[in-house]
Protein backbone atom coordinates (compact mmCIF):
# COMPACT_ATOMS: atom_id res chain seq x y z
CA UNK A 1 0.00 0.00 0.00
CA UNK A 2 1.07 3.41 -0.94
CA UNK A 3 1.49 6.16 1.80
CA UNK A 4 -1.23 8.35 2.67
CA UNK A 5 -0.36 11.88 1.71
CA UNK A 6 -3.62 13.51 2.25
CA UNK A 7 -6.67 13.20 3.35
CA UNK A 8 -10.19 14.95 3.91
CA UNK A 9 -13.58 13.81 4.93
CA UNK A 10 -17.12 15.75 4.42
CA UNK A 11 -20.00 14.86 5.73
CA UNK A 12 -23.29 14.89 3.33
CA UNK A 13 -26.76 15.25 4.43
CA UNK A 14 -29.87 14.00 2.12
CA UNK A 15 -32.14 16.12 0.94
CA UNK A 16 -30.06 19.16 1.41
CA UNK A 17 -29.67 20.37 -2.03
CA UNK A 18 -28.68 23.98 -1.17
CA UNK A 19 -25.60 22.69 -0.43
CA UNK A 20 -25.36 19.75 -2.48
CA UNK A 21 -22.16 19.78 -4.40
CA UNK A 22 -19.66 21.58 -1.31
CA UNK A 23 -17.99 18.37 -0.60
CA UNK A 24 -16.65 17.93 -4.63
CA UNK A 25 -16.31 21.42 -4.69
CA UNK A 26 -13.94 21.89 -2.02
CA UNK A 27 -11.87 18.36 -3.13
CA UNK A 28 -11.72 20.69 -6.61
CA UNK A 29 -9.96 23.72 -5.01
CA UNK A 30 -7.69 20.59 -3.26
CA UNK A 31 -6.73 19.73 -6.08
CA UNK A 32 -6.56 22.22 -8.45
CA UNK A 33 -3.49 23.77 -5.36
CA UNK A 34 -1.97 20.59 -5.31
CA UNK A 35 -1.69 21.26 -9.14
CA UNK A 36 -2.81 17.07 -9.88
CA UNK A 37 -3.12 16.57 -13.50
CA UNK A 38 -6.46 18.40 -14.96
CA UNK A 39 -7.53 15.03 -16.90
CA UNK A 40 -7.20 13.11 -13.07
CA UNK A 41 -8.89 16.15 -11.36
CA UNK A 42 -11.84 16.04 -14.02
CA UNK A 43 -12.71 12.45 -13.22
CA UNK A 44 -12.71 12.83 -9.35
CA UNK A 45 -14.78 15.51 -9.39
CA UNK A 46 -16.86 13.90 -11.33
CA UNK A 47 -17.28 10.78 -9.44
CA UNK A 48 -17.19 13.00 -5.74
CA UNK A 49 -20.64 14.62 -7.34
CA UNK A 50 -22.01 11.96 -8.61
CA UNK A 51 -21.56 9.89 -5.19
CA UNK A 52 -22.36 13.34 -3.37
CA UNK A 53 -26.00 13.83 -5.48
CA UNK A 54 -26.49 10.03 -4.90
CA UNK A 55 -26.56 10.98 -1.36
CA UNK A 56 -28.31 13.90 -1.38
CA UNK A 57 -31.48 12.22 -3.05
CA UNK A 58 -31.90 9.08 -1.54
CA UNK A 59 -30.17 8.83 1.58
CA UNK A 60 -30.42 9.95 5.67
CA UNK A 61 -26.71 10.90 5.56
CA UNK A 62 -23.22 9.42 4.30
CA UNK A 63 -19.51 10.67 4.10
CA UNK A 64 -17.14 11.40 1.30
CA UNK A 65 -13.95 10.51 2.16
CA UNK A 66 -10.64 11.08 -0.34
CA UNK A 67 -7.24 10.14 0.47
CA UNK A 68 -4.31 11.49 -1.50
CA UNK A 69 -1.22 8.68 -1.97
CA UNK A 70 1.97 8.94 -4.28
CA UNK A 71 0.24 6.98 -6.74
CA UNK A 72 -3.58 7.31 -6.99
CA UNK A 73 -6.61 9.33 -5.50
CA UNK A 74 -9.51 6.90 -3.33
CA UNK A 75 -12.95 8.09 -3.07
CA UNK A 76 -15.15 6.43 -0.76
CA UNK A 77 -18.87 7.76 -0.33
CA UNK A 78 -20.47 5.55 2.86
CA UNK A 79 -24.09 6.33 3.53
CA UNK A 80 -27.27 5.47 5.52
CA UNK A 81 -30.17 5.11 3.89
CA UNK A 82 -32.31 2.87 1.87
CA UNK A 83 -29.72 0.58 0.03
CA UNK A 84 -29.75 -0.64 -3.26
CA UNK A 85 -31.83 -3.45 -4.32
CA UNK A 86 -30.70 -4.68 -7.53
CA UNK A 87 -26.69 -3.54 -7.78
CA UNK A 88 -26.91 -4.52 -12.02
CA UNK A 89 -30.08 -2.65 -12.47
CA UNK A 90 -28.46 0.72 -10.93
CA UNK A 91 -25.36 0.19 -13.17
CA UNK A 92 -27.39 0.29 -16.18
CA UNK A 93 -27.39 3.81 -17.68
CA UNK A 94 -30.38 5.35 -17.83
CA UNK A 95 -32.30 3.47 -14.96
CA UNK A 96 -33.12 5.95 -12.09
CA UNK A 97 -35.64 5.58 -9.90
CA UNK A 98 -35.58 9.42 -9.02
CA UNK A 99 -38.51 11.45 -9.04
CA UNK A 100 -40.26 14.42 -10.69
CA UNK A 101 -38.78 16.38 -8.40
CA UNK A 102 -35.27 15.43 -8.81
CA UNK A 103 -35.49 15.45 -12.48
CA UNK A 104 -36.97 18.61 -13.03
CA UNK A 105 -33.96 19.77 -10.67
CA UNK A 106 -31.51 18.39 -13.06
CA UNK A 107 -30.65 14.89 -11.74
CA UNK A 108 -31.82 11.62 -11.63
CA UNK A 109 -31.54 10.45 -15.46
CA UNK A 110 -29.61 7.14 -14.19
CA UNK A 111 -26.32 8.45 -14.87
CA UNK A 112 -24.66 9.05 -11.03
CA UNK A 113 -23.28 5.11 -10.51
CA UNK A 114 -22.31 4.57 -14.23
CA UNK A 115 -20.43 7.82 -14.55
CA UNK A 116 -18.90 7.08 -11.54
CA UNK A 117 -17.37 3.34 -12.41
CA UNK A 118 -16.74 4.45 -16.05
CA UNK A 119 -14.37 7.39 -14.30
CA UNK A 120 -12.67 5.23 -12.10
CA UNK A 121 -9.87 2.88 -12.59
CA UNK A 122 -10.66 0.40 -9.78
CA UNK A 123 -14.79 0.38 -8.75
CA UNK A 124 -16.98 -1.22 -6.03
CA UNK A 125 -20.22 -0.20 -4.41
CA UNK A 126 -21.86 -2.53 -1.67
CA UNK A 127 -25.07 -2.10 -0.52
CA UNK A 128 -27.61 -3.65 1.87
CA UNK A 129 -31.70 -2.72 1.35
CA UNK A 130 -32.54 -1.05 4.50
CA UNK A 131 -29.17 0.20 5.68
CA UNK A 132 -26.91 1.87 3.55
CA UNK A 133 -24.53 1.94 0.18
CA UNK A 134 -20.61 1.84 0.57
CA UNK A 135 -19.09 3.46 -3.12
CA UNK A 136 -15.34 2.93 -3.77
CA UNK A 137 -13.28 4.54 -6.20
CA UNK A 138 -9.78 4.68 -7.53
CA UNK A 139 -8.11 6.92 -9.95
CA UNK A 140 -4.43 6.74 -10.95
CA UNK A 141 -2.37 9.84 -10.79
CA UNK A 142 -0.62 9.09 -13.93
CA UNK A 143 -4.09 8.70 -15.91
CA UNK A 144 -3.32 4.90 -16.62
CA UNK A 145 -6.25 2.84 -15.51
CA UNK B 1 12.39 26.94 -17.89
CA UNK B 2 9.42 29.81 -20.01
CA UNK B 3 10.18 33.43 -19.29
CA UNK B 4 7.22 35.41 -19.29
CA UNK B 5 7.19 38.49 -20.97
CA UNK B 6 4.51 41.01 -20.10
CA UNK B 7 3.14 44.48 -21.43
CA UNK B 8 3.92 46.48 -18.52
CA UNK B 9 7.07 47.79 -16.34
CA UNK B 10 6.69 48.81 -12.76
CA UNK B 11 8.65 51.73 -11.81
CA UNK B 12 10.07 51.50 -8.58
CA UNK B 13 10.42 55.20 -8.31
CA UNK B 14 7.27 55.88 -8.38
CA UNK B 15 5.40 52.88 -6.74
CA UNK B 16 4.32 54.06 -3.21
CA UNK B 17 3.57 50.86 -1.94
CA UNK B 18 -0.44 51.76 -2.15
CA UNK B 19 -1.87 48.23 -2.60
CA UNK B 20 -4.39 49.59 -5.61
CA UNK B 21 -3.02 47.32 -8.14
CA UNK B 22 -2.22 44.81 -6.17
CA UNK B 23 -5.83 44.76 -4.89
CA UNK B 24 -7.03 44.55 -8.59
CA UNK B 25 -5.25 41.70 -9.63
CA UNK B 26 -7.35 39.28 -11.03
CA UNK B 27 -5.36 36.24 -10.70
CA UNK B 28 -3.50 37.39 -7.49
CA UNK B 29 -0.20 37.90 -9.30
CA UNK B 30 1.02 41.02 -7.13
CA UNK B 31 2.84 41.53 -3.88
CA UNK B 32 3.60 44.60 -2.50
CA UNK B 33 7.26 43.73 -0.44
CA UNK B 34 9.11 46.91 1.33
CA UNK B 35 6.64 49.22 0.12
CA UNK B 36 7.71 48.20 -4.47
CA UNK B 37 4.59 46.41 -5.86
CA UNK B 38 5.86 43.14 -8.26
CA UNK B 39 4.63 40.53 -10.46
CA UNK B 40 5.13 37.21 -10.00
CA UNK B 41 5.32 36.81 -13.86
CA UNK B 42 3.90 32.78 -13.92
CA UNK B 43 0.38 34.20 -12.81
CA UNK B 44 0.35 37.46 -14.38
CA UNK B 45 -2.61 37.12 -17.79
CA UNK B 46 -1.87 40.56 -19.14
CA UNK B 47 -5.62 41.76 -18.36
CA UNK B 48 -3.97 45.07 -17.63
CA UNK B 49 -5.87 45.54 -14.24
CA UNK B 50 -2.88 47.11 -12.46
CA UNK B 51 -2.06 49.78 -15.06
CA UNK B 52 -5.70 51.13 -14.58
CA UNK B 53 -5.66 50.49 -11.02
CA UNK B 54 -1.95 52.53 -10.62
CA UNK B 55 -2.60 56.10 -9.91
CA UNK B 56 1.05 57.02 -9.14
CA UNK B 57 2.00 56.34 -12.59
CA UNK B 58 4.27 53.64 -11.55
CA UNK B 59 2.91 50.82 -14.05
CA UNK B 60 3.44 51.21 -17.67
CA UNK B 61 2.65 49.94 -20.58
CA UNK B 62 5.56 48.84 -22.48
CA UNK B 63 3.92 50.20 -26.32
CA UNK B 64 6.09 50.02 -29.87
CA UNK B 65 6.19 53.04 -32.27
CA UNK B 66 5.85 52.92 -35.78
CA UNK B 67 9.34 54.20 -35.87
CA UNK B 68 10.68 51.15 -34.27
CA UNK B 69 9.34 49.24 -37.41
CA UNK B 70 11.86 51.51 -39.39
CA UNK B 71 13.85 48.64 -40.66
CA UNK B 72 11.37 47.19 -42.29
CA UNK B 73 11.56 47.22 -46.50
CA UNK B 74 7.43 47.51 -46.11
CA UNK B 75 5.35 48.00 -43.28
CA UNK B 76 1.82 46.78 -43.57
CA UNK B 77 -1.02 47.60 -41.01
CA UNK B 78 -3.64 45.01 -40.12
CA UNK B 79 -6.46 47.36 -38.29
CA UNK B 80 -8.36 45.73 -35.51
CA UNK B 81 -12.14 46.50 -36.39
CA UNK B 82 -12.33 48.73 -33.21
CA UNK B 83 -10.17 51.13 -34.95
CA UNK B 84 -13.25 52.01 -37.38
CA UNK B 85 -15.15 52.66 -34.05
CA UNK B 86 -12.63 55.23 -33.10
CA UNK B 87 -13.07 58.39 -34.72
CA UNK B 88 -16.44 60.95 -35.20
CA UNK B 89 -19.32 59.38 -37.27
CA UNK B 90 -18.43 61.35 -40.90
CA UNK B 91 -14.86 59.28 -40.96
CA UNK B 92 -15.80 56.84 -42.87
CA UNK B 93 -13.07 53.28 -42.71
CA UNK B 94 -11.92 54.12 -45.83
CA UNK B 95 -10.60 57.55 -44.53
CA UNK B 96 -8.92 55.82 -41.51
CA UNK B 97 -7.58 53.45 -44.21
CA UNK B 98 -5.96 56.80 -45.90
CA UNK B 99 -4.93 57.91 -42.64
CA UNK B 100 -2.87 54.71 -41.97
CA UNK B 101 -0.72 55.37 -45.01
CA UNK B 102 -0.61 59.05 -43.84
CA UNK B 103 0.96 57.64 -40.24
CA UNK B 104 3.46 55.55 -42.40
CA UNK B 105 2.64 52.43 -43.19
CA UNK B 106 2.88 50.71 -46.67
CA UNK B 107 0.04 49.26 -47.33
CA UNK B 108 -3.74 48.92 -45.49
CA UNK B 109 -4.59 44.89 -45.06
CA UNK B 110 -7.56 44.17 -45.62
CA UNK B 111 -8.25 42.03 -42.50
CA UNK B 112 -12.56 41.39 -43.01
CA UNK B 113 -11.13 38.76 -45.19
CA UNK B 114 -8.97 37.08 -42.61
CA UNK B 115 -11.56 37.56 -40.14
CA UNK B 116 -14.40 36.08 -42.67
CA UNK B 117 -11.71 32.84 -42.91
CA UNK B 118 -11.48 32.38 -39.36
CA UNK B 119 -15.20 32.89 -38.65
CA UNK B 120 -15.90 30.07 -40.93
CA UNK B 121 -13.20 27.63 -39.60
CA UNK B 122 -14.84 28.18 -36.20
CA UNK B 123 -17.87 26.96 -37.26
CA UNK B 124 -16.08 24.29 -38.54
CA UNK B 125 -14.49 23.13 -35.75
CA UNK B 126 -17.59 23.66 -33.60
CA UNK B 127 -19.73 20.96 -35.61
CA UNK B 128 -16.44 18.38 -35.32
CA UNK B 129 -15.91 19.18 -31.90
CA UNK B 130 -16.98 15.76 -30.04
CA UNK B 131 -15.33 17.03 -26.44
CA UNK B 132 -16.47 18.62 -22.90
CA UNK B 133 -18.57 21.64 -23.85
CA UNK B 134 -18.90 24.50 -23.51
CA UNK B 135 -16.35 25.99 -26.28
CA UNK B 136 -14.62 28.69 -25.46
CA UNK B 137 -13.02 31.80 -28.31
CA UNK B 138 -9.59 32.09 -28.42
CA UNK B 139 -9.15 35.69 -29.53
CA UNK B 140 -8.96 37.06 -26.83
CA UNK B 141 -5.66 36.58 -25.50
CA UNK B 142 -6.32 37.34 -21.78
CA UNK B 143 -9.23 34.47 -21.54
CA UNK B 144 -6.64 32.54 -22.89
CA UNK B 145 -4.28 33.03 -20.30
CA UNK B 146 -7.46 32.92 -17.31
CA UNK B 147 -7.71 29.64 -18.35
CA UNK B 148 -4.21 28.23 -18.98
CA UNK B 149 -3.54 30.09 -14.81
CA UNK B 150 -6.73 29.59 -13.27
CA UNK B 151 -8.67 26.84 -15.11
CA UNK B 152 -6.46 24.48 -16.63
CA UNK B 153 -9.42 21.87 -16.57
CA UNK B 154 -10.68 23.91 -19.47
CA UNK B 155 -7.74 24.10 -21.61
CA UNK B 156 -9.04 21.79 -23.91
CA UNK B 157 -12.12 23.89 -24.46
CA UNK B 158 -10.43 26.55 -25.86
CA UNK B 159 -10.69 27.16 -29.78
CA UNK B 160 -7.20 25.02 -30.76
CA UNK B 161 -7.08 27.64 -33.52
CA UNK B 162 -4.51 30.47 -34.80
CA UNK B 163 -6.50 33.90 -34.18
CA UNK B 164 -7.64 35.73 -37.60
CA UNK B 165 -5.04 38.05 -37.17
CA UNK B 166 -2.30 35.38 -37.62
CA UNK B 167 -3.75 33.81 -40.88
CA UNK B 168 -3.46 37.72 -41.64
CA UNK B 169 0.14 37.63 -40.58
CA UNK B 170 1.18 34.72 -42.46
CA UNK B 171 -0.71 35.98 -46.20
CA UNK B 172 0.13 39.17 -45.95
CA UNK B 173 4.48 37.93 -46.27
CA UNK B 174 3.48 35.25 -48.62
CA UNK B 175 1.85 38.14 -50.89
CA UNK B 176 3.74 41.17 -50.62
CA UNK B 177 6.69 38.97 -50.81
CA UNK B 178 5.92 37.62 -54.24
CA UNK B 179 4.38 41.09 -55.53
CA UNK B 180 7.40 42.67 -54.13
CA UNK B 181 9.96 40.73 -54.79
CA UNK B 182 10.58 40.77 -50.97
CA UNK B 183 12.23 38.32 -48.61
CA UNK B 184 9.51 37.87 -46.25
CA UNK B 185 11.81 39.05 -43.35
CA UNK B 186 11.75 42.68 -44.53
CA UNK B 187 8.08 42.82 -45.18
CA UNK B 188 6.41 43.86 -41.50
CA UNK B 189 2.97 42.47 -40.15
CA UNK B 190 1.61 45.09 -37.78
CA UNK B 191 -1.38 44.91 -35.90
CA UNK B 192 -3.15 48.19 -34.71
CA UNK B 193 -4.43 47.58 -31.55
CA UNK B 194 -7.42 48.23 -29.01
CA UNK B 195 -5.22 46.21 -25.63
CA UNK B 196 -1.90 45.71 -24.75
CA UNK B 197 -2.66 41.92 -23.99
CA UNK B 198 -2.54 41.26 -28.18
CA UNK B 199 0.73 43.09 -28.06
CA UNK B 200 1.95 39.88 -25.39
CA UNK B 201 0.02 37.48 -27.56
CA UNK B 202 2.24 38.42 -30.52
CA UNK B 203 5.22 38.81 -28.52
CA UNK B 204 4.80 35.51 -26.89
CA UNK B 205 1.93 33.31 -28.07
CA UNK B 206 0.49 31.42 -25.21
CA UNK B 207 0.43 27.74 -26.47
CA UNK B 208 4.17 28.70 -27.05
CA UNK B 209 4.45 29.19 -30.98
CA UNK B 210 5.89 31.88 -32.70
CA UNK B 211 3.23 34.85 -34.45
CA UNK B 212 3.15 35.42 -38.40
CA UNK B 213 2.87 38.95 -37.26
CA UNK B 214 5.94 41.08 -36.44
CA UNK B 215 4.11 43.63 -33.00
CA UNK B 216 1.83 46.10 -32.55
CA UNK B 217 1.20 49.34 -32.61
CA UNK B 218 -1.52 51.09 -30.38
CA UNK B 219 -4.82 53.03 -31.73
CA UNK B 220 -3.76 56.10 -29.70
CA UNK B 221 -0.48 55.82 -31.91
CA UNK B 222 -2.21 56.43 -35.67
CA UNK B 223 -5.26 58.35 -33.90
CA UNK B 224 -4.08 61.56 -34.69
CA UNK B 225 -2.56 61.04 -38.23
CA UNK B 226 -6.06 59.43 -38.70
CA UNK B 227 -7.95 63.16 -37.57
CA UNK B 228 -5.23 65.10 -39.99
CA UNK B 229 -5.96 62.94 -42.94
CA UNK B 230 -9.87 63.16 -41.95
CA UNK B 231 -9.71 66.61 -42.03
CA UNK B 232 -7.58 66.92 -45.56
CA UNK B 233 -10.42 64.65 -47.05
CA UNK B 234 -13.16 67.13 -45.80
CA UNK B 235 -10.95 70.20 -47.17
CA UNK B 236 -11.44 69.15 -50.16
CA UNK B 237 -14.84 68.23 -50.52
CA UNK B 238 -15.11 65.28 -48.71
CA UNK B 239 -14.28 63.10 -52.24
CA UNK B 240 -15.61 59.70 -51.90
CA UNK B 241 -13.23 56.61 -51.88
CA UNK B 242 -12.90 53.55 -53.04
CA UNK B 243 -13.95 51.27 -50.16
CA UNK B 244 -11.28 49.40 -49.54
CA UNK B 245 -11.62 48.03 -45.97
CA UNK B 246 -14.91 46.81 -43.66
CA UNK B 247 -16.15 46.43 -46.59
CA UNK B 248 -19.40 44.52 -44.86
CA UNK B 249 -21.64 44.16 -41.59
CA UNK B 250 -19.47 41.01 -40.20
CA UNK B 251 -16.35 42.63 -41.02
CA UNK B 252 -17.22 45.39 -38.00
CA UNK B 253 -18.96 42.46 -35.96
CA UNK B 254 -15.71 41.60 -34.87
CA UNK B 255 -15.35 44.99 -32.99
CA UNK B 256 -18.49 44.37 -30.69
CA UNK B 257 -18.46 41.46 -28.00
CA UNK B 258 -20.95 39.43 -29.84
CA UNK B 259 -19.04 38.33 -33.10
CA UNK B 260 -20.05 34.85 -33.31
CA UNK B 261 -23.71 33.95 -33.32
CA UNK B 262 -23.86 34.87 -36.89
CA UNK B 263 -21.25 31.79 -37.53
CA UNK B 264 -22.93 30.00 -34.39
CA UNK B 265 -26.44 30.13 -35.32
CA UNK B 266 -27.72 26.51 -34.47
CA UNK B 267 -25.68 26.69 -30.97
CA UNK B 268 -26.81 26.93 -27.87
CA UNK B 269 -24.47 30.21 -26.97
CA UNK B 270 -23.87 33.10 -24.67
CA UNK B 271 -21.52 36.18 -24.31
CA UNK B 272 -19.88 37.07 -21.20
CA UNK B 273 -17.65 40.33 -21.00
CA UNK B 274 -15.29 41.71 -17.92
CA UNK B 275 -13.01 39.55 -16.41
CA UNK B 276 -15.28 38.74 -12.81
CA UNK B 277 -18.30 37.96 -14.99
CA UNK B 278 -16.18 35.70 -16.69
CA UNK B 279 -14.85 34.07 -13.72
CA UNK B 280 -18.32 33.40 -12.67
CA UNK B 281 -19.12 32.16 -15.41
CA UNK B 282 -16.02 29.85 -15.44
CA UNK B 283 -16.82 28.34 -11.71
CA UNK B 284 -20.47 27.66 -13.14
CA UNK B 285 -18.74 25.80 -16.08
CA UNK B 286 -15.78 23.82 -13.84
CA UNK B 287 -18.89 22.87 -11.35
CA UNK B 288 -20.52 21.48 -14.60
CA UNK B 289 -23.29 23.80 -13.87
CA UNK B 290 -23.60 25.04 -17.97
CA UNK B 291 -23.58 21.63 -20.01
CA UNK B 292 -26.24 23.03 -22.03
CA UNK B 293 -24.46 25.78 -23.08
CA UNK B 294 -22.43 25.16 -26.01
CA UNK B 295 -20.49 28.02 -27.05
CA UNK B 296 -18.98 30.76 -24.97
CA UNK B 297 -17.84 34.19 -26.55
CA UNK B 298 -15.72 36.21 -23.92
CA UNK B 299 -13.66 38.82 -23.70
CA UNK B 300 -11.93 40.03 -20.80
CA UNK B 301 -12.64 43.90 -20.82
CA UNK B 302 -16.07 45.29 -20.20
CA UNK B 303 -18.56 45.43 -23.19
CA UNK B 304 -15.45 43.90 -25.53
CA UNK B 305 -12.65 44.68 -27.09
CA UNK B 306 -13.78 48.95 -27.48
CA UNK B 307 -12.98 49.22 -23.41
CA UNK B 308 -9.45 47.61 -24.60
CA UNK B 309 -6.33 49.92 -22.59
CA UNK B 310 -5.48 51.31 -26.23
CA UNK B 311 -8.54 52.71 -27.10
CA UNK B 312 -9.23 56.25 -27.01
CA UNK B 313 -13.19 56.56 -27.70
CA UNK B 314 -15.76 55.41 -24.91
CA UNK B 315 -16.67 52.19 -25.29
CA UNK B 316 -20.41 52.92 -25.68
CA UNK B 317 -19.74 55.67 -27.79
CA UNK B 318 -17.63 53.55 -29.85
CA UNK B 319 -20.34 50.79 -29.67
CA UNK B 320 -22.92 53.13 -31.32
CA UNK B 321 -21.26 54.59 -33.95
CA UNK B 322 -20.05 50.75 -35.47
CA UNK B 323 -23.58 50.39 -35.05
CA UNK B 324 -24.16 52.76 -37.68
CA UNK B 325 -21.86 52.28 -39.67
CA UNK B 326 -22.68 48.69 -39.53
CA UNK B 327 -26.19 49.56 -40.69
CA UNK B 328 -24.87 51.57 -44.05
CA UNK B 329 -22.75 48.74 -45.15
CA UNK B 330 -24.31 45.24 -47.22
CA UNK B 331 -24.70 42.33 -45.16
CA UNK B 332 -22.08 40.47 -47.03
CA UNK B 333 -19.23 41.81 -49.57
CA UNK B 334 -19.17 39.52 -52.86
CA UNK B 335 -14.81 40.45 -52.97
CA UNK B 336 -14.88 39.24 -49.34
CA UNK B 337 -16.66 36.09 -50.11
CA UNK B 338 -14.83 35.31 -53.44
CA UNK B 339 -11.60 35.73 -51.09
CA UNK B 340 -12.81 33.44 -48.19
CA UNK B 341 -14.25 30.51 -50.89
CA UNK B 342 -10.69 31.07 -52.46
CA UNK B 343 -8.25 30.92 -49.80
CA UNK B 344 -10.11 28.57 -47.31
CA UNK B 345 -8.86 25.27 -48.53
CA UNK B 346 -5.34 26.19 -47.87
CA UNK B 347 -5.08 27.95 -44.47
CA UNK B 348 -4.00 26.20 -41.83
CA UNK B 349 -6.32 27.22 -38.73
CA UNK B 350 -5.20 24.89 -35.98
CA UNK B 351 -2.22 25.33 -33.63
CA UNK B 352 0.74 23.65 -33.98
CA UNK B 353 0.90 22.71 -30.34
CA UNK B 354 -2.62 23.18 -28.74
CA UNK B 355 -3.14 25.51 -25.89
CA UNK B 356 -2.08 24.00 -22.72
CA UNK B 357 -2.30 25.18 -18.49
CA UNK B 358 0.63 27.09 -17.59
CA UNK B 359 2.99 24.76 -15.55
CA UNK B 360 4.06 26.34 -12.08
CA UNK B 361 8.32 25.82 -12.24
CA UNK B 362 8.42 26.44 -8.22
CA UNK B 363 5.57 24.20 -7.22
CA UNK B 364 7.97 20.96 -6.23
CA UNK B 365 7.12 17.39 -6.76
CA UNK B 366 3.83 15.80 -5.31
CA UNK B 367 4.87 15.32 -1.67
CA UNK B 368 6.37 18.98 -1.44
CA UNK B 369 2.95 20.39 -2.57
CA UNK B 370 1.08 17.98 -0.09
CA UNK B 371 3.09 19.95 2.39
CA UNK B 372 2.69 23.30 1.29
CA UNK B 373 -1.34 22.45 1.36
CA UNK B 374 -0.78 21.43 5.30
CA UNK B 375 1.05 24.24 6.06
CA UNK B 376 -0.87 26.44 4.31
CA UNK B 377 -3.86 25.47 5.72
CA UNK B 378 -2.33 25.85 9.64
CA UNK B 379 -0.82 29.09 8.48
CA UNK B 380 -4.25 30.44 7.43
CA UNK B 381 -6.11 29.11 10.72
CA UNK B 382 -3.40 31.72 12.67
CA UNK B 383 -4.32 34.44 10.42
CA UNK B 384 -7.38 36.89 11.02
CA UNK B 385 -9.06 36.48 7.77
CA UNK B 386 -9.74 40.14 7.03
CA UNK B 387 -8.13 40.18 3.67
CA UNK B 388 -6.26 43.49 4.60
CA UNK B 389 -3.85 42.85 2.49
CA UNK B 390 -1.27 45.12 4.49
CA UNK B 391 0.93 42.57 4.71
CA UNK B 392 1.40 42.52 1.28
CA UNK B 393 -0.66 39.52 0.08
CA UNK B 394 -4.15 40.07 -1.32
CA UNK B 395 -5.62 37.91 0.83
CA UNK B 396 -4.91 35.71 3.87
CA UNK B 397 -4.98 32.38 2.17
CA UNK B 398 -2.45 33.75 -0.59
CA UNK B 399 0.10 35.07 2.71
CA UNK B 400 -0.27 31.40 4.02
CA UNK B 401 0.22 30.14 0.43
CA UNK B 402 4.09 32.26 0.31
CA UNK B 403 4.17 31.39 3.81
CA UNK B 404 4.58 27.92 3.02
CA UNK B 405 6.44 28.36 0.02
CA UNK B 406 9.02 30.19 1.85
CA UNK B 407 8.41 33.42 0.25
CA UNK B 408 6.85 35.33 3.06
CA UNK B 409 6.57 34.93 7.03
CA UNK B 410 3.33 34.89 9.10
CA UNK B 411 4.84 38.03 10.82
CA UNK B 412 4.17 39.70 7.77
CA UNK B 413 0.93 39.85 9.16
CA UNK B 414 -0.01 43.59 10.59
CA UNK B 415 -2.37 41.57 13.44
CA UNK B 416 0.73 39.49 14.50
CA UNK B 417 3.54 41.59 14.36
CA UNK B 418 4.07 44.90 15.64
CA UNK B 419 7.02 45.62 14.04
CA UNK B 420 5.33 45.09 10.53
CA UNK B 421 2.51 47.90 11.44
CA UNK B 422 5.68 50.58 12.43
CA UNK B 423 7.59 49.61 9.37
CA UNK B 424 4.24 50.40 7.50
CA UNK B 425 3.66 53.52 9.79
CA UNK B 426 7.44 55.00 8.87
CA UNK B 427 6.76 54.66 5.00
CA UNK B 428 3.32 55.69 4.79
CA UNK B 429 3.47 59.83 5.62
CA UNK B 430 0.56 60.16 6.73
CA UNK B 431 -0.28 57.65 9.35
CA UNK B 432 -0.48 59.53 12.56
Amino acid sequence: MPDELLSRSFTIHGRDFERAGEASTEIKSLLKELEIDPAVIRRTVVIAFEAEMNVVMYADEGTVTFVLTDEDIGVEIADRGPGIPDLDLALQEGWSTATDEMREMGFGFGMGLPNIRRNSDEFSVKSRVGEGTVVSSRISLDGAP
Amino acid sequence: MTEYAHGFRMDDEACDGCLACMRSCPTHAIRVKHDKASVQAELCIDCGSCLKACTRGAIIATTRTLEEFAHFAFKVAVPSPVLFGQFPLEVRPETVARGLLAAGFDAVWDYGIDLGLGARAIAEYAARWQGARPLVNMTCPVIVRLIQVSYPRMAEQLLQMEPPREIAGREIKRRYAQELGLPPEQIAAIYVSPCQARTISIAQPAEGGTSSLDGTVGIPQVYNAVLAEARLVNESGGQSLEPTVARSRPMLRWATPRALPAVLRDYRYISVTGLPNVTRVFDDVERGKLKDIDFIECYACWAGCGNGNLTVDNVYVCQAKLQTLMAGLPASDPVTDAEVERRYPDVEFLLERPFAPRVRTNAGDLRERVRRVKEAETVLHSLPGYDCGLCGAPTCATLARDVAAGEAAATDCVLLSRQRLQELRRTHPHTP
